[in-house]
């Protein structure tokens, strides 16, 4: 058999890989694009250079996004024959289509824009670890990885990391490795995550798909059980609209607690402040936003006040007293839109919006449909 | 902790007799040791054995200079020890070995878990031999072929890969130079350089194999 595997004659500093050029890459999967599965041709020491960037930053220092496979590429066609044939059928079928790259699914635009930015901090920090470091994690048995590295060349993804864990709870990796924020299609792993104290949510396949910017990574954000914790929610589930407002102007003075993914905000706020440093505030790759239902006269006075205080700025607020999320999201586009409540996921995703279940808090007893059998 | 091994061994030529009464392919278990005293105790170290119920076929008492030529004489494919310089002189000798790895996590007690891991600094010379390279190979297809007896899922072996320094194109090489090989991995983790330590209470092996995948190049 020809060219199998390849010496590996040094390696272990994490500074030290130097990769070769894009026109190599694309020689390289040209080769794969052959009908066997053949190992991919290697000729001596594959080098990649990003311009004397760091390639692999430490998870610690690194802001790190877990993916799985369902959420960033579209798997649908091979989850049907697992669920009608089994498993060893499903391994079968992917082995067989190994050259064939899956199509991009719900959270490949994010991913791309999150590689924009790394482009952009990268250019203006060149030694620094600070950067969005982007982790495949899948339940999925280690016969699909021949496949999933092939599909990520193919999009030519900055995806280095990868676990694969056969059939095992992936929530320990996530752990080990320092994870910001775990996107899944499984509601039930995310809920383990978000049990772990790990920002994580659900995405589900979108019927329509807008445009969004290749340059700009866009993320808004719910309020409350989002951002904030469910404790208003709680008030106005239990006792309706106006002791909901009597409540929050009665502490107004006091922050609302904090809720999933506060954390995942601050992480970006970290690195926006790394571009307004080198005077690229106007020109800022990472835009955040807060979509809210709470108004801006009176309840949204409380959620301003525990941004500030939390120090995290916030680009655009925008308070809806009660009005449909769907036209403010379709106008601002965003790469991802979290929410606490299945009804404006659903809501936003019919406009084309990428929005995903945060399943926290005291509104998933009230959602109606379970989300495991949606959009897989 | 190497009492366990043998146990889920043991436990694995059950079934796999179970699978097929015809079965040719077990574990063969030999307990080898170099160590004068032991050796002296040669009879305590056989019944006591028995009396834990621990499958041994044979028993070698060797010296340090010659242990790997008694490894060889048994036709031992892979010889495990938690004594990092006798794992390398019987490398070097050409018998694989690993490490049987002194960890606080215990691993599971159903499975017996088997890693791979490619090291990371290769030096041409101390590479086994064609000959040796064969029976490396033998051996992998030999696992692989038992691993296939087993069904996916609730399997009493698994085999892990850990890529620790490469990139996701190395782990991939390594997968498919695995699989050439006969050895088809259940689980795979790409590291790129992040630290193992946090993950191997995890990835719970019973040993590792550490081997360039060159070792299975035909």
């Amino acid at each position: 058999m020809s060219g199998q595997a390849k010496e590996l004659k040094v390696a272990p500093s994490s500074n030290g890989d130097s990769r070769g050029s894009w026109e190599e890459k694309e020689e390289f999967h040209q080769d794969n694009l052959g009908l066997t599965t053949k190992p991919t041709p290697v000729t001596g020491r594959r080098a990649r250079k990003v311009e004397g960037g760091v390639f692999f930053p430490k998870p610690e220092n690194a802001v790190t996004i877990a993916v799985s496979t369902r959420v960033l590429f579209r798997t649908d066609r091979e989850q049907k024959v697992f669920q009608q044939k089994g498993v060893e059928e499903y391994l079968r079928y992917q082995i067989e289509h190994e050259n064939e790259p899956f199509a991009p699914g719900p959270a490949f635009p994010f991913v791309k824009a999150l590689e924009a930015v790394n482009a952009r901090l990268r250019e203006l920090y060149p030694q620094s670890e600070e950067l969005f470091d982007i982790v495949l994690v899948t339940y999925n048995h280690a016969h699909v990885g021949i496949r999933l590295i092939n599909t990520i060349n193919h999009h030519n993804l900055f995806i280095e990391r990868f676990c694969m864990t056969g059939g095992s709870s992936p929530i320990g990796y996530l752990k080990a490795w320092h994870t910001n924020l775990y996107l899944s299609a499984d509601s039930e792993k995310v809920r383990e995550a978000l049990a772990e104290g790990i920002a994580a949510a659900t995405m589900f396949l979108p019927e329509k798909q807008t445009e969004v910017s290749e340059s700009q990574l866009r993320v808004a954000f719910d309020g409350d059980a989002v951002l904030f914790s469910d404790e208003s929610e709680r008030i106005f589930k239990a006792h309706g609209l106006d002791k909901f407002f009597e409540h929050e102007r009665d502490n107004e003075d006091t922050l609302l607690d904090h809720g999933p993914l506060k954390g995942f905000l601050e992480a970006l706020g970290k690195l926006q402040k790394k571009f307004y440093a080198k005077g690229q505030r106007l020109n800022c790759p990472i835009r955040t936003y807060l979509v809210t239902a709470r108004s801006a006269a009176s309840s949204g006075i409380r959620a301003l006040k525990t941004l500030r205080a939390w120090g995290l700025e916030i680009d655009e607020a925008l308070f809806l007293a009660g009005a449909p999320k769907g036209p403010m999201l379709d106008k601002i586009r965003p790469h991802i839109y979290f929410d606490d409540q299945m009804f404006h996921v659903e809501g936003a995703a019919e406009m084309g919006t990428i929005a995903a279940h945060v399943p926290y808090g005291v509104a998933q007893k009230h959602n109606a449909k379970q989300n495991t059998s949606v959009g897989k | 902790m190497a009492r366990k091994l043998l146990m889920l061994m043991h436990e694995m030529n059950e079934r796999l007799q179970q699978e097929s009464a015809k079965e040719l392919l077990q574990f063969d278990v030999v307990l080898i040791t170099t160590d004068s005293q032991q050796q002296q105790q040669s009879s305590s170290i056989i019944s006591s054995t028995k009396h834990h119920g621990l499958e041994i076929s044979r028993f070698c008492f060797a010296n340090e200079e010659d242990f790997v030529e008694s490894l060889q004489t048994n036709n031992v494919q892979l010889f495990l020890t938690s004594d990092k310089s006798e794992a390398s002189q019987a490398t070097q000798k050409g018998v694989l070995s690993a490490l049987l790895d002194h960890q606080e996590a215990s691993p599971p007690s159903d499975q017996l878990r088997i890693m791979f891991c490619e090291d990371a600094i290769i030096q041409p010379d101390t590479g086994p031999t064609p000959a040796n390279r064969e029976a490396i190979q033998g051996f992998a297809a030999q696992l692989g072929e038992i691993r296939r007896r087993f069904s996916l899922a609730d399997s009493p072996l698994c085999f892990i890969l850990v890529t620790a320094h490469g990139s996701k194109d190395s782990c991939a090489s390594s997968l498919l130079t695995l699989r050439s090989s006969g050895i088809s991995v259940d689980e795979a983790y790409c590291l790129a350089g992040a630290p193992r330590d946090p993950i191997m209470p995890l990835l719970q092996p019973h040993f590792t194999i550490r081997i360039s995948f060159s070792d299975l190049e035909e």
